[in-house]
């Protein structure tokens, strides 16, 4: 033995391949060289040949060694500076979700931040900052509450033919619309046809139409005796205003069910009115 | 005496002047007068042998029509100082091979064609016949048969103890009704109706009054479906709501009165507008609307147990309820 030879630890570390390539060279040689060395090599793997079997278990651990250690924190190192800056804070944030409170509060911030999201959409917004000039889709106008009078001035039009649009505001179509903030005007409109009659009230305006031509050219042609055209006079100027004021009536409270009754009994009124006139000369003829 | 002389003296002239018609002109033309057609003075009286349950339609331009009942199957007409008729049978019974469907027509050359004209004509029919007159001015009498169907343009229309169906339609005239069964429906433009003591002949035969410038008056109605309306009259109900019936009445300008027995038990529905409404009975309110505008509701109740349901409607005047 001399002063070169080698130490117990390094002929262990080299037992276990965990020396250098340059350090794995010399120790081989020296060994080769050196009896003592050897004898120590062969002695100690001896010992690993009793020992390992026992310890086999343990070693099936991989522990790894210090320098093993000190390789891995190197090569994580080196990789972190080499990362990109995104990657550098999504860890960090998962890292600190690591902790619970600090989830909590994120996840409370995150609830606020949609509520509070929400809330500002819901904010009316005039028309006209929306799309001016395009009026909107009545389907989806909604009178706003704040704005009573326009909304009764659309509902009380007498023009059967102009459908109650609001052109004044109109709110999301996200937006849920709550019943007691429906304007009453507007609501009952859905009881009018899109022509702006009731229902069943077109066919009446039809009937009277058709019966009226008709009634009007037997009216000259004389088939009326004078007190019987004055009483027909009357009688049609009665029905007339009385449909007139039904008519005004349910359009200002188209709720109005009494109102509606009278409307349709005048109608038919009218129509029997009519009738009388116009059937008289199919009898007259049928007596020749 | 010189006044009384003036006066001898122009009632002289008159005389001559109505006995000697001024002579025409010479050169000018006189129009054509149409041959004078005088109302006939010929009285005419048939009878023909029917079926008891024969039907009768006639057409009369002008005069009285009066048609009873009687216990033979046999029609008898009597024309008092008008057309010559001829019955047209129309159809048989087979069963009975008697006549089941005959018309009375005019014989007479008339521009009215087929439509009878006299003073007075009076018929005589099975009591289960059904009659069907149309007409143009004539007042119709009938009584006692079985079914009534009458349509004219004037004149007055009036008809009793039928058992089965009343239908009439007068344009300018009115029509009275009594004692009646069946379902009825009864039209007048500017004439009344005058309807008492009717009643269904079968469940479910609705009573119908309607007229455009009369007034309607019920009295006993048995009917549980009525419907009676106008346009410028008054209607007027006297006598008991039928239990399950439905009573529907209604005016555009005009009052509603009706007198009920006090122990009527109904729900009441009245509307209307600027009138008022009245009522002796006990009304238990079961809904009022008298709100801002020109129509005004309510619904109650009078009596208790009953069922029938009265809808009365005016647009122009008022609605009254009296104890009988």
């Amino acid at each position: 033995m001399n002063d070169n030879c080698l130490d117990i630890g390094t002929i262990q570390a080299f037992m276990d391949g965990e020396l250098p390539h340059e350090a794995v060279l010399r120790v081989s040689g020296h060994i080769a060289l050196c009896d003592a060395c050897a004898i120590s090599l062969a002695m100690a793997e001896d010992e690993s040949a009793v020992v390992f079997p026992a310890l086999a278990r343990e070693f099936d651990t991989l522990v790894p060694t210090k320098r093993l250690w000190n390789k891995i924190n190197d090569s994580i190192e080196i990789e972190r500076e080499s990362r990109p800056f995104w990657q550098k804070i999504y860890a960090a944030v998962v890292a600190a979700l690591a902790s619970p409170s600090f989830a909590a509060a994120a996840s409370l911030l995150i609830v606020f931040g949609i509520f509070a999201t929400f809330w500002m959409n819901k904010t009316t917004v005039p028309m006209a900052d929306i799309a001016s000039g395009s009026r909107s889709q009545p389907t989806t106008a909604v009178v706003d509450p704040q704005q009573p009078r326009a909304a009764d001035s659309v509902a009380n039009t007498d023009e059967p033919d102009a459908p109650p649009v609001s052109e004044y505001h109109v709110e999301r179509a996200s937006f849920k619309v709550e019943p007691r903030r429906i304007a009453p005007a507007v609501a009952t409109n859905a009881s009018y046809t899109s022509a702006g009659y009731l229902p069943g009230e077109q066919s009446y305006v039809k009937t009277i139409s058709t019966l009226a031509k008709s009634v009007d050219e037997q009216k000259e042609s004389g088939v009326m005796g004078a007190s019987e055209r004055i009483s027909y006079e009357r009688d049609m100027a009665v029905v007339d205003d009385s449909i007139k004021k039904m008519k005004q009536e349910v359009r200002r409270n188209p709720r109005n069910d009494a109102a509606k009754q009278v409307l349709y009994a005048s109608y038919q009124n009218k129509i029997d009115l009519l009738n009388s006139v116009s059937q008289k000369e199919e009898f007259l003829v049928s007596l020749r | 005496m010189a006044a009384i002389f003036a006066l001898a003296a122009a009632f002289a002239v008159s005389g001559q002047g109505a006995k000697t018609p001024p002579p025409p002109r010479p050169g000018s033309s006189v129009p054509a007068v149409p041959p004078y057609r005088p109302m006939p003075v010929d009285t005419t009286e048939k009878s023909i042998a029917v079926d008891g349950s024969v039907s009768i339609s006639l057409c009369v331009t002008q005069g009285r029509l009066k048609v009873n009942g009687w216990n033979r199957s046999e029609v008898r007409v009597y024309v008092e100082r008008g057309s010559k008729i001829a019955f047209n049978i129309r159809d048989k019974a087979v069963q009975s091979g008697q006549p089941n469907w005959i018309a009375i027509i005019s014989t007479d050359p008339r521009p009215r064609g087929e439509c009878l004209v006299a003073e007075q004509i009076e018929i005589d029919v099975p009591i289960r016949a059904k009659v069907s007159v149309k007409g143009t001015e004539v007042r119709v009498s009938i009584d006692s048969v079985r079914e009534a169907e009458v349509s004219t343009v004037g004149g007055e229309i009036s008809i009793r103890n039928i058992a089965g169906r009343v239908s009439a339609l007068n344009r300018q005239g009115g029509i009275t009704v009594e004692s009646s069964m069946g379902a009825m429906s009864l039209e007048s433009t500017s004439g009344n109706i005058v309807v008492f003591d009717v009643g269904p002949g079968e469940i479910g035969d609705h009573f119908r009054a309607k007229t455009h410038g009369g007034t309607i008056s019920l009295q006993t109605l048995q009917h549980r479906q009525v419907e009676v309306g106008t346009i410028t009259g008054t209607v007027v109900y006297n006598g008991p709501l039928r239990s399950g019936g439905s009573y529907n009445i209604n005016t555009n300008k005009g009052a509603i009165r009706l007198a009920l027995p006090a122990n009527t038990s109904a729900l009441i529905q009245a509307t209307y507008s600027s009138g008022n409404f009245v009522s002796e009975l006990p009304l238990k309110l079961e809904m009022e609307n008298i709100s801002e505008g020109p129509i005004k509701s309510i619904v109650g109740r009078i009596g208790t147990g009953g069922d029938a349901f009265v809808k009365l409607t005016t647009n122009n005047g008022s609605i009254s309820i009296k104890k009988q």
